[in-house]
């Protein structure tokens, strides 16, 4: 131990100086992206593909937000469309979700049974295997069901990834719920049903949004599995719809840069305002109150 | 209030039993402690009253009524728990409203009762606030009021008084057991602390690996410990407690240890007398010996090994045969460590055990 010094003052506000400025280049490095994606979407499409770049639009326009959220418009109504479906997708698959993952997490949490250990982690193997893995099988699956070109196709699959991370995430937040309460529940007068659902459900609300939310994104976000189960245009969700941009002689940029800003939108409004639920739902737990 | 009634109660997790045939009685408003070392059945014991696990076997009966395999709910009775379980969401209005609340009693039924126990325990003026803006005493108030809002059949304690510290756990236990004798309530109370359970209770469970070990009131467990175990537990210092040969000569009966013979009163000795295999232990509070400096008659040779001076008395730890004996002086004798002395007992209030059984010896 002879070889301890002690850290000065000094060194420790290097780090700290250090670590701010390793901060600020991540920050650019992600915040720029967004930023032109933005600064494109305001520009016509002349101006998009000028050379040297117009950096900062010349002449601002919404119009290619007009277009895309009018729905007299071909390119508004296909767009709203996708819209429309992705919402309905990840809305079902979260409400599901939320539904198949309470109780099970509950499950795992409260009682003992032979192979629950088994089972858990079961569950959590599925997450350790790549997507694409399971593209081919699933295809196949959802064929032989009659289920390619729906959005059942898409809800079962999200499921599957979803629901091991829900109920692992649902698990910790009642393992933190002491017993004790529900057995007071219930020598207080309610049934066991009526201790979970009075107690135990608004005591873990927080896990649940936060669980509601990672399982809402991913299903917002995907976009592999819906570019295979989904041939049809008007099914399309919007990752893969938003590629119609591209088209075989031009591509609208500002257009499409609009299209993924107003993709983003439902995503970064959830984040904000359930901030404060999804950093509990990471931290709780990791100390003892 | 009811009595509680367990007849022949089990509960065993695969081939382990928790609780082998436990039977006692609790009267209609007694105070009954189970008291015991932790893992020892008290808390599964009581878990079984309130019908939180289910019965592997046996009857239990609260009242009138068999509850053996009836829901928590349905039992009319009130738990309050170590951890005081209060629900952290709801305001202490709400935790004391929620079990009438459950039994669908009227709002004003509600606030009445609500705040006639509030008043009882002195908590008014917390009403509003949530749980984890209480101390510890006052939380420990608020279990306490949502046990009694109801007016239930019986109260299960589950070591209410552990997570306070010293002070406020030697108020609290007034407390409780001037709401015992206010309410004339029964209560079935478990604790880990004999000094608790002697000082509250009616009677006390004394167990010990999920077995009855001995079910009297204090002063007779105390003074009467059927076993070895019952005997170290209950009482602080410890009995003392000395394994021996019995030996018989010449119509004489003594208790013979290494290098020392203790003759044995009549009384004593027909006792010895039913020893199952010639070895006996030999019991002895600390009250209850006499210190000398001299072998004089009736007394055995140790070691001091340690003195404790508490201030009114003092406590000194002889080593009798490698066997540790707690013996309470005045403070005014004056022994140093290693000193040779000699221990008088007292026939009339030793213990002899079994040396196989350990249980304790009855003359024939």
């Amino acid at each position: 131990m002879a070889e301890d010094r002690p850290v000065t003052r000094k060194q420790i506000d290097g780090w700290r100086w250090a670590g701010r400025g390793v901060i600020v280049v991540l920050t650019i490095f992600t915040v720029l992206p967004m930023l032109w994606m933005v600064l494109t979407s305001l520009k016509s499409q002349f101006a998009a593909m000028q050379y040297p770049p117009q950096w900062w639009p010349a002449e601002p326009t919404l119009a290619n937000y007009w277009k895309l959220i009018n729905p007299a418009d071909n390119t508004g109504r296909e767009f709203l469309r996708y819209f429309w479906n992705s919402f309905y997708v990840s809305l079902i698959t979260t409400v599901l979700g939320v539904v198949i993952a309470v109780p099970a997490a509950y499950a795992f949490s409260r009682f003992r049974f032979p192979g629950r250990t088994f089972l858990f982690f079961t569950v959590l193997v599925r997450n350790m295997f790549p997507a694409v893995v399971f593209l081919m099988p699933l295809f196949l699956l959802m064929r032989w069901m009659g289920l390619v070109n729906t959005h059942g196709s898409l809800i079962l699959t999200y499921l599957t990834f979803g629901l091991p991370l829900s109920i692992w995430l649902l698990k910790g937040f009642f393992d933190n719920i002491p017993f004790q309460l529900e057995q007071a529940a219930r020598i207080d007068g309610a049934t066991r049903f009526q201790a979970f659902f009075l107690i135990v459900m608004p005591l873990s609300t927080p896990g649940i949004i936060a669980t509601s939310i990672f399982s809402f994104i991913g299903a917002w976000n995907e976009y592999v599995y819906a570019y295979t189960f989904l041939s049809r245009q008007e099914s399309m969700t919007l990752p893969v719809g938003i590629q119609r941009f591209f088209t075989e002689f031009a591509t609208d940029w500002p257009g499409l840069m609009a299209a993924t800003f107003l993709m983003s939108v439902p995503v970064v409004v959830l984040f904000l305002v359930l901030q404060k639920y999804f950093v509990r739902a990471l931290t709780e737990g990791a100390v003892k109150h | 209030m009811a009595e509680v009634v367990l007849k022949h109660v089990n509960k065993s997790y695969g081939n382990m039993a928790a609780v082998s045939d436990v039977s006692f009685k609790v009267e209609d408003g007694e105070f009954v402690a189970l008291v015991g070392p932790s893992g020892c059945g008290k808390t599964t014991t009581l878990n079984l009253i309130a019908g939180l696990i289910p019965l592997t076997s046996g009857e239990i009966r609260i009242g009138e009524r068999e509850v053996s395999t009836l829901d928590p709910k349905d039992r009319d009775i009130a738990m309050v728990f170590q951890n005081y379980a209060l629900y952290p969401n709801k305001t202490v209005f709400n935790n004391l409203a929620f079990p009438l609340q459950m039994r669908k009693q009227s709002k004003d039924v509600i606030d009445k009762k609500v705040r006639d126990a509030a008043k009882v325990l002195d908590i008014t003026h917390l009403l509003e606030r949530k749980p984890r803006e209480l101390s510890g005493g006052q939380q420990q108030r608020v279990a306490l009021g949502r046990a009694l809002v109801r007016d239930p059949a019986a109260f299960l304690m589950d070591e209410p008084l552990s997570n306070l510290d010293a002070k406020l756990r030697v108020q609290m236990r007034s407390e409780i057991k001037r709401f015992h004798h206010n309410l004339n309530a029964t209560i079935v109370y478990v604790t880990h602390d004999q000094l608790e359970a002697v000082t509250m209770a009616d009677k006390m469970a004394v167990m010990h690996g999920g077995v009855l070990q001995q079910y009297d009131s204090p002063a007779n467990v105390f003074a009467h410990p059927v076993n070895t175990f019952v005997a170290s537990f209950v009482g602080s210092p410890a009995m003392s407690l000395i394994p021996v040969d019995v030996s018989s000569s010449g119509g004489k009966t003594a208790l013979k240890g290494q290098g020392w013979e203790l003759a044995l009163s009549e009384a004593n000795a027909r006792k010895a007398a039913a020893t199952s295999n010639g070895k006996a232990v030999l019991g002895a509070r600390h009250s209850t010996l006499k210190l000398h400096h001299s072998g004089v008659p009736g007394s055995v040779p140790g070691k001091v090994h340690t003195v404790e001076p508490t201030g009114d008395v003092t406590f000194a730890q002889i080593l009798i045969d490698n066997e540790i004996v707690n013996i309470s002086l005045p403070p005014t004798v004056a022994i140093e460590p290693d000193q040779q002395v000699w221990v008088e007992f007292d026939q009339e209030r030793m213990h002899l055990f079994d040396g196989a059984t350990t249980m304790a010896l009855k003359a024939a």
